[in-house]
């Protein structure tokens, strides 16, 4: 891998709420993350060289080439506008293609929007994963998302010998982590046995291990460094980034161990100079789309022993004043999940924590180094973004 | 070797048939309420105008596509009449039916607005120019639904 040059810093955040169902239009929801973040960075819209809108499948909004519709919500009216689309793990991978523009030193000033608004794709955006599986050897079997997750799982469970109990553990302490987050849409206070006591969805996930159909947008702008050291005097620098996809055959992969997620972190890691993760990264946002897959995650990051993440959560490891707190935003459990929006939400917390900005939900111990995660394509693609200040 | 044959039926390679299982319910949001209200109870056109870019938005929208300047308190009202910017004649059928009339579509500048609607309009393709000026006609109050369709169709402005 050779070596980036040009510094590139987060200057700015926005956030819109997060819920069922928006009033908004995608575009409008666009507008109020996007605006929020130049009002944030001090900037205004001609300042912005350059836009990248980031969403998931086209079928969840029902609107075809849906990143080219949001464009003008988004701040992209007359700009070089890319989109960003890599599924699930678009949210954190905008912010990678963000940081090339301004790294390769073709622009100064980039906006980076996410959009997703789910609610309108019928009767459940389910629907619209029912075609990603082979359309020869299981689509006629008809599998949906939630049958994959539970046999990931499972597996999961059995390889390590970890209980149903521990992973109930990661939605009670999202979803309280969530109360002290404005934008949230499921944040609660629960216990063990409430989620255990909800539904069976596909066991052995129970309903309030799943994360919510939500919509929702989020923003950063990204600047070089000297535009960034003229508008702020605090900066948040991009770090390192790494992705990395595993085979389109999710049987073929360890479903144990998210391998692929540990090639981007490595990535990631060697650019940002990290050669012990887990003791240099002081707060993390892995991926939480199902409760178990936080601590799946947080293996596949390095940030936990193969199989023992769910023994450092009993033990409070990851808890917002714990040794290394993990989603202290509430994460998808309990912030929501608008998809791509999710994702870049993630960043936005790092950021926020990183600039001491958090609010009640600020972590202890003046954090330097965060890092943000997120996971889809074909439930075989890790991106993965480290902050630093 | 790679493609060895080129199948000429559908039939005659296996296949698996199967359908993409979702419909949409979309929200018109915070601007296409307001414009379905202002066509359905006073037969308007709303728009949004940034004073700072001298731009009056049609189709409406809260934010100045050009500054970013929040639009949502920003309303003007038209009425439906501007001229055919651009149009097209197509045959009018049930699918598979032969021609039985034609219509002419045509995409309208509503007078005062940067933009306009697509619209069908009563002419006859031999009389229809572009530059002719139009008015929109409304279906009667009881029976707007505040949805674009309840312009029935526009018409020629006689002079
Ligand atoms: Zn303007």
């Amino acid at each position: 891998m050779r070596r980036i040059r040009r510094k590139v810093a987060v200057v700015g955040a926005g956030l819109t709420l997060f819920m069922r169902r928006a009033l908004e239009t995608g575009k409008e929801l666009s507008y109020y993350a996007a605006s929020q973040a130049l009002e944030s960075a001090g900037l205004r819209l001609r300042d912005i060289e350059a836009v990248v809108v980031s969403s998931g499948p086209d079928a969840f909004d029902g609107v075809h080439m849906k990143g080219e519709w949001l464009s003008d919500g988004a701040g992209g009216y007359c700009k070089p506008i890319m989109r960003s689309y890599v599924g699930g793990g678009s949210g954190v991978f905008s912010i990678i293609h963000g940081w090339y523009m301004v790294a390769s030193g073709m622009f100064d000033t980039v906006l980076v929007v996410a959009e997703e608004k789910m609610s309108s794709c019928q009767p459940h955006p389910q629907g619209a994963f029912l075609t990603i599986f082979d359309h020869t050897l299981e689509r006629p079997l008809g599998p949906n998302l939630l049958w994959i997750f539970a046999l990931e799982q499972s597996r999961y469970m059995h390889t390590y010998g970890i209980s149903n109990e521990e992973i109930a553990l990661v939605s009670v302490k999202n979803k309280r982590n969530a109360l002290n987050h404005p934008c949230a849409q499921v944040a609660a206070e629960l216990t063990v046995q409430d989620v255990l006591s909800s539904e069976v969805v596909a066991w052995p996930v129970h309903r309030l291990m799943v994360s919510p159909v939500s919509d929702g947008a989020a923003a950063i702008v990204l600047a070089s460094e000297h535009v960034a050291k003229r508008i702020t005097d605090k900066p948040v620098w991009v770090e390192g980034v790494g992705w990395c996809l595993d085979t389109s055959y999710w049987g073929n992969r360890d479903l144990a161990y998210p391998r692929y997620v540990e090639y981007a972190a490595r990535m990631a890691y060697e650019m940002a100079g990290i050669r012990e993760p887990r003791k240099e990264i002081h707060v993390v946002e892995p991926y939480d789309p199902f409760a178990y897959k936080e601590l799946h995650h947080l293996e596949g990051l390095l940030l936990a022993e193969r199989g023992k993440a769910a023994e450092d959560l009993v033990n409070g490891r990851f808890d917002r004043d714990g040794e290394l707190p993990s989603c202290p935003s509430g994460g998808l459990m309990g912030v929501g999940n608008p998809i791509a929006a999710a994702g870049l939400m993630k960043v936005c917390e790092i950021f926020w924590q990183l600039r001491g900005e958090a609010g009640k939900r600020q972590v202890p111990g003046n954090p330097k180094k965060g890092l943000a995660q997120a996971w889809g394509d074909l439930m075989q693609i890790g991106t993965v973004v480290v902050l630093g200040r | 070797m790679g493609i060895r044959e080129k199948p000429t039926r559908m039939d005659q390679v296996q296949s698996w048939r199967a359908d993409f299982p979702v419909e949409y319910l979309y929200t018109t949001g915070v601007a296409g309420e307001r414009f379905a209200k202002t066509l359905r109870e006073r037969g308007m056109l709303a728009a949004t105008r940034c004073q700072r870019c001298g731009v009056t938005y049609l189709p409406p929208r809260i934010y100045c596509q050009r500054c970013f300047a929040d639009l949502s308190e920003s309303w003007v009202e038209v009425p439906l009449q501007g001229v055919i910017h651009t149009y097209t004649v197509v045959p009018v059928r049930a699918t598979g039916e032969p021609s039985q009339s034609l219509e002419v579509i045509a995409y309208i500048r509503i007078d005062g607005t940067e933009g306009g609607i697509l619209g069908r309009v009563a002419v006859s393709p031999e009389a229809v120019y572009i530059g002719m000026a139009v008015e929109g006609v409304l279906a009667p109050p009881a029976e707007r639904r505040g949805a674009v369709t309840d312009i029935r169709y526009f018409k020629p402005i006689l002079s």
